[in-house]
């Protein structure tokens, strides 16, 4: 059984993370938030290729998007996380395949790294205008869970019945 | 005893020659005396369907720009060679480049602008970078083909600032909403809702007296020093170029 992380064309979709997040479609986000294309990315991947390569995949794409933003806070303890997480759910749990369960999943998985955002922005800014960014900081935790879990099940679903099928091959 | 002829004459010569006359300059006295009222009017009333258009009216306007920029463009220079007498920095526009904006995120958890020029053009970190009405934000990082810039709205973005009318300076400080907060300096700023904030006409870092924005709400009782809010001029959301200010 051939493992994703050995096929290339599968290596290669995730260039597709780094280029959406520059892209940022301004017609695909809630209240001007865009989904987190990172938990898309990998949570199939690590559904299909297990807990140690979703939390290598976490940790690559962790390197990549924080070399992509202002700096400050970090998504990668966050993606690493997930990519360990979700990994051992493909490998021990029975197949998840519903629309709802990814959903609830990417969900889930977004609103992990927003806090984690949050949180890290707090403790950077904690002298001043704390007030200020909970709201800043509800308003794109809350756009962004919500706009994740909403495209999930049309992508992930999709991508992951592609690689179970390479993976299979 | 009759009217003699002479009577007679007199009194058709009154009512049929002078009187007519008299009444036409009566009525002239009137409208002098009520500065022309009923012939402007009338002359308005008559000529409405030969005012100037709306495309008269574009052009005074666009005339009237082009001597308020006119007027600018020769302020700019005597600020400049003032500056240059005082051995400030200089806020010319001859320093600036176009880049264009490559990718965008003004909401979300880092509120930042991709630009297509870099390292290679001349533009480096804490570059300032302008939008069409002021200041947006200032450069972060640079690739040798881009830049990116921390927009003022940023979390954990600082620009020091005053306000002209008051002379009154303070701090800007990105909070992630659309409107940054201005922490004064003074405890009695005397700042009011329309006040414009800019650059401080001393900044040796930023081009001063540039626009940045407008007070939009002011919180008085804020400790230790009142706070403010501010509507950024420049909105990033709507600008595909964008100039930076190399030094």
């Amino acid at each position: 059984m051939a493992r994703l992380h050995q096929q290339p064309i599968c290596l290669a979709s995730s260039l597709f993370v780094p280029w959406l997040t520059l892209a940022a479609p301004t017609w695909l986000s809630l209240s001007g938030v865009g989904p987190c294309w990172a938990v898309l990315w990998l949570l199939p991947w690590a559904l299909v290729d297990g807990p140690v390569s979703g939390f290598i995949a976490g940790l690559c794409l962790g390197l990549v998007l924080d070399g992509l933003s202002l700096g400050g806070a970090s998504q990668l303890p966050a993606l690493m996380a997930l990519g360990w997480w979700w990994g051992r759910l493909g490998r021990r749990a029975p197949p998840i395949q519903g629309s709802f369960n990814l959903g609830l999943l990417a969900w889930i998985g977004t609103a992990l790294v927003g806090l984690s955002l949050w949180l890290q922005t707090l403790l950077i800014q904690f002298d001043s205008s704390v007030s200020w960014l909970h709201s800043w900081g509800l308003n794109t935790f809350l756009a962004q869970s919500l706009i994740t879990g909403l495209v999930a099940p049309l992508l992930v679903s999709w991508m992951l019945l592609i690689w179970r099928r390479l993976a299979r091959a | 005893m009759g009217v003699s002829p002479w009577q007679a004459s007199f009194r058709w010569w009154r009512w049929r020659g002078v009187l007519p006359w008299l009444l036409l300059v009566g009525a002239l006295g009137l409208v002098r005396w009520s500065k022309g009222s009923g012939f402007a009017d009338a002359y308005a009333l008559l000529s409405r369907p030969f005012w100037p258009g709306s495309a008269q009216r574009e052009w005074i306007q666009s005339g009237i720009q082009l001597e308020q920029q006119s007027k600018l463009r020769l302020l700019e220079q005597d600020n400049q060679r003032l500056r240059g007498l005082l051995a400030l920095g200089q806020a010319s526009g001859s320093g600036r480049i176009s880049a264009a904006v490559i990718s965008r995120t003004p909401q979300g958890w880092w509120q930042q602008l991709e630009l297509g020029k870099g390292r290679l053009h001349g533009i480096a970190q804490g570059d300032a970078v302008m939008g069409p009405g002021g200041l947006l934000g200032r450069i972060q990082s640079v690739t040798p083909a881009t830049a990116r810039v921390q927009l003022l709205t940023a979390p954990g973005s600082r620009v020091g600032v005053w306000i002209p009318r008051t002379k009154r300076h303070g701090l800007l400080v990105g909070v992630g909403t659309s409107r940054p907060q201005l922490e004064f300096l003074d405890k009695n700023p005397y700042a009011v809702p329309g006040d414009l904030v800019s650059i401080s006409p001393a900044s040796t870092l930023l081009p001063s007296s540039l626009p940045v924005g407008v007070i939009q709400t002011v919180d008085d009782r804020a400790v230790p020093a009142p706070l403010a809010a501010v509507q950024l001029i420049a909105a990033p959301e709507a600008i595909d170029w964008v100039q930076v200010q190399i030094r």
